[in-house]
């Protein structure tokens, strides 16, 4: 199988370990520019996995991975790669020594090499987006949980990044945070950022993504349309899935 | 680098005055220079190196607040020996226990520091003699004379420690046990006027001591003490001069104390140094008692002495420091990384570094490292550099295990943001981990600087001239141990105290880390 050359990213026979353990198991995935994918599956079933080796986090052992048309390898550069692909984490991982417009502009200094004010006009920008501008001088621990989150997302945008990735987003925040922070995803997702979200979230999984990809075991199980998802699927095993979230 | 700049300067400043000396000497036709006298081997590039511990006088002590400028018979001696030769003189203070590991390394040519002459040190050293003594036994005024030395069976005895007092002392405890009788107890101190401390202070019932010393000390100690006992023993009549074993130079040197001796200038130097028994009786009337001085405390206080020898401990303690925190940043990095032979050999230097006692590794850099590396024993390695080494290394091991705590106390999701936001490796240590690891480590390590800062004391076994060693110096001239204890004491306390405000100052930085100082931060 070769890359789809419409993809801005193509996933063929992608395969992870940790020891005997089978985290992906040769996963096949195409994403168009634009397109919302939104990854479910139970606990365990590669998930994050897949997100994490999207920007090299984690470094996958077979199969191939392109972005863009480039073979992401060992030998890509790192720095090149991560600038293209952003990623939220589920705890924020923010730096709690560096104030939120800090944390913004860090990676766009040293990694853009960008003056200082420009950094912090681009910051200002998308904490704009964030509807957290007010904050900007505050530090993480100043900070709610939902707070911190939209700070994240606007510390990945603030690398303009192609593609983001978000890994479970919303699972640590409080259900009133959780509102927040989908609705942000919601306006980046209508912006035409290419995006692909590991979540729970099942109104955001619904109503935005393009694609719903159902991981069980390391396995692609289906990739579907949300409606044709969450009206009909085609595995028992996400049957169960879906009576288990909804039920 | 400024201390030991200083030194050198302060030496170069005494090798002038010396050939200064040397000239009036000459000029006064003292030497009467019909021929250059053959010079013995252990004069290089024609100076004479003469190391010395400056705390016994008359024979040698620093006689005042100078503490370059020692003073005493042996110092004399030195300056005469030196013009006898035509060359200049070198003077090394260092404590009693570094002397003869000097001389074997190579460090100084000959040793004067009020020695006696025994067998014993014969073995590996020659010496010779230049001024008669003998030992005798001292107690508070008023104890009644021994007839024996059996009557100091049970009884307490102070000696310096590294004389050969107490193995004749711990000699005649043989005989004691031998004919039934309890044996002495033997107090070893370092320097000589603790020694008569204990007497003074009633810990200790006497001391042995030379007959030389205790006439000088007499108008110290305001007549307090007294001789009891003049023990007949044979081996301790002269104070002699210690040279690494040579025939020939010790020949040579036997010459030169033979024409001193000749041309009158032995005598001389006996004369200026000889204080009689009245003029310490006169002094002993009027003496004051035990009141705390204020005029010496805050003579001490304001001295250049006490100052300088703060800086040298302070410098000691800053270089040493950072140093060690330089070379401790790698090593932990090393140490929280992947197993590797880099990092069993790292783990080897911490445990011999934190489990060595650090005096251990300072008198081992000193004096045992120069023995197998010649490179150590030329005169660039001088004591403040191998102090500045060893406590480096030293605090370098403690200084590891705190950085490899505050490094895994750093949540490792920190450098996986990092990572992703497409920062190298070195940005997410330099912006990332180290800012926040530094707040973690900060306390430690000033608690460890401050031991650190405290630990310098050390070096005046290896005679660096720091506060401790200036202290000791200056109350072994005076007698006068509480007021320049206090003095030393006011001083350690200002330099820890100001290290604690920087502290303080500095976690004012790290309000990030508090959710209720964090908003006045940036206010």
């Amino acid at each position: 199988m070769t890359p789809d050359p419409a993809a801005v990213l193509s996933i063929r026979n992608l395969s992870k370990l940790y020891k005997d353990f089978i985290a992906l198991d040769r996963i096949n995935l195409d994403v168009r520019r634009g397109e919302k994918v939104v990854v479910l599956g139970p606990s365990g079933s590669g998930k994050s996995t897949l997100i994490r080796c999207l920007n090299r986090i984690e470094p996958h052992d077979s199969g191939s991975l392109h972005i863009n048309g480039q073979a992401i390898t060992a030998r890509t550069d790192l720095i090149r790669l991560r600038a293209l692909v952003g990623l939220v984490f589920q705890n924020y991982n923010l730096f709690p020594h560096l104030s939120v417009l800090d944390n913004c502009t860090l990676a766009p200094r040293l990694v853009r090499r960008m003056p200082r004010a420009q950094a912090e006009a681009l910051a200002m920008r998308f904490l704009q987006q964030v509807n957290i501008a007010g904050q900007a001088r505050k530090y993480p621990i100043q900070l709610s949980g939902g707070q911190q989150q939209r700070v994240a997302i606007a510390r990945a945008l603030c690398m303009q990044p192609e593609i983001m990735l978000f890994d479970e987003p919303t699972a640590a925040l409080d259900p009133e945070a959780v509102s927040g922070v989908a609705t942000i995803m919601n306006d980046l997702a209508a912006q035409g950022i290419t995006m692909l979200c590991v979540t729970h979230e099942m109104r955001f999984a619904r109503h935005v993504a393009d694609l719903i990809v159902f991981m069980d075991q390391g396995r692609i199980m289906e990739i579907t349309p949300p409606e044709q998802f969450f009206t009909n699927p085609q595995t028992q095993r996400a049957q169960d899935f879906l009576n288990q979230m909804i039920g | 680098m400024t201390p030991v700049m200083a030194r050198l300067r302060c030496l170069r400043a005494m090798r002038i005055v010396v050939v200064g000396l040397a000239a009036m000497l000459a000029g006064a036709g003292m030497a009467r220079a019909d021929a250059q006298p053959p010079l013995p081997g252990f004069i290089h590039d024609s100076a004479l190196t003469v190391c010395t511990n400056p705390t016994l006088p008359p024979m040698t002590f620093v006689n005042g607040t100078d503490m370059q400028a020692v003073d005493g018979i042996d110092m004399d001696l030195a300056h005469a020996l030196a013009a006898y030769w035509h060359v200049t003189l070198a003077v090394t203070t260092m404590d009693f226990t570094g002397l003869f590991p000097s001389l074997a390394a190579g460090r100084c040519g000959v040793v004067a520091s009020g020695i006696i002459e025994l067998p014993q040190r014969e073995r590996n050293f020659d010496a010779v003699a230049y001024q008669d003594t003998a030992l005798v036994i001292v107690a508070r005024a008023g104890t009644r004379p021994l007839s024996s030395m059996a009557d100091l069976s049970g009884r307490k005895v102070a000696v310096q420690a590294g004389t050969s007092y107490s193995a004749r002392l711990a000699q005649e405890n043989e005989a004691l046990v031998a004919t039934g009788h309890a044996p002495m107890l033997i107090a070893q101190y370092p320097t000589e006027e603790e020694v008569v401390q204990q007497v003074l202070i009633g810990r200790a019932f006497a001391l042995a001591s030379q007959d030389v010393e205790l006439a000088y000390r007499r108008e110290q100690l305001h007549g307090k003490v007294g001789v009891i006992f003049t023990p007949p023993y044979p081996e301790y009549r002269h104070f002699a001069l210690y040279i690494r074993k040579n025939a020939q130079d010790r020949a040579l040197l036997e010459q030169a104390i033979a024409t001193l001796r000749e041309n009158g200038q032995m005598a001389a130097i006996e004369k200026k140094w000889a204080i009689t028994s009245d003029a310490a009786q006169a002094l002993g009337a009027s003496a004051p008692a035990s009141a705390f001085r204020w005029s010496t405390f805050f003579g001490a206080l304001t001295s250049a002495a006490f100052m300088r020898g703060a800086f040298i401990t302070l410098a000691v303690a800053v270089l040493s420091h950072l140093t060690a925190i330089a070379l401790s940043i790698p090593l932990a990095l090393v140490l929280n990384g992947r197993d590797s032979m880099l990092r069993t050999g790292i783990k080897l230097y911490v445990a011999l570094f934190r489990g060595a006692p650090t005096l251990l590794q300072l008198l081992f850099i000193w004096n045992a490292l120069p023995q197998f590396l010649p490179f150590f024993r030329e005169a660039w390695f001088t004591p403040f550099l191998a102090t500045w080494l060893a406590l480096s290394i030293n605090e370098s091991a403690y200084q590891v295990e705190i950085n490899r705590a505050a490094l895994t106390a750093i949540d490792p999701a920190q450098a996986l943001a990092g990572n992703a936001l497409g920062l190298s490796r070195g940005q997410v240590y330099r912006h990332v981990i180290f800012p926040q690891a530094l707040r973690i480590a900060l306390p430690p390590t000033i608690n460890a600087f401050i031991t650190l800062l405290k630990t310098t004391s050390l070096a005046s076994v290896i005679s660096v001239q720091e506060l401790l060693a200036v202290t000791q110096i200056q109350v072994a001239r005076t007698f006068e141990f509480t007021e320049y204890y206090a003095a030393a004491l006011v001083y350690y306390l200002a330099m820890v105290f100001f290290f604690l405000l920087v502290q303080k100052r500095v976690e004012r930085r790290f309000a990030w880390a508090d959710q209720y100082r964090a908003g006045t931060h940036d206010s």
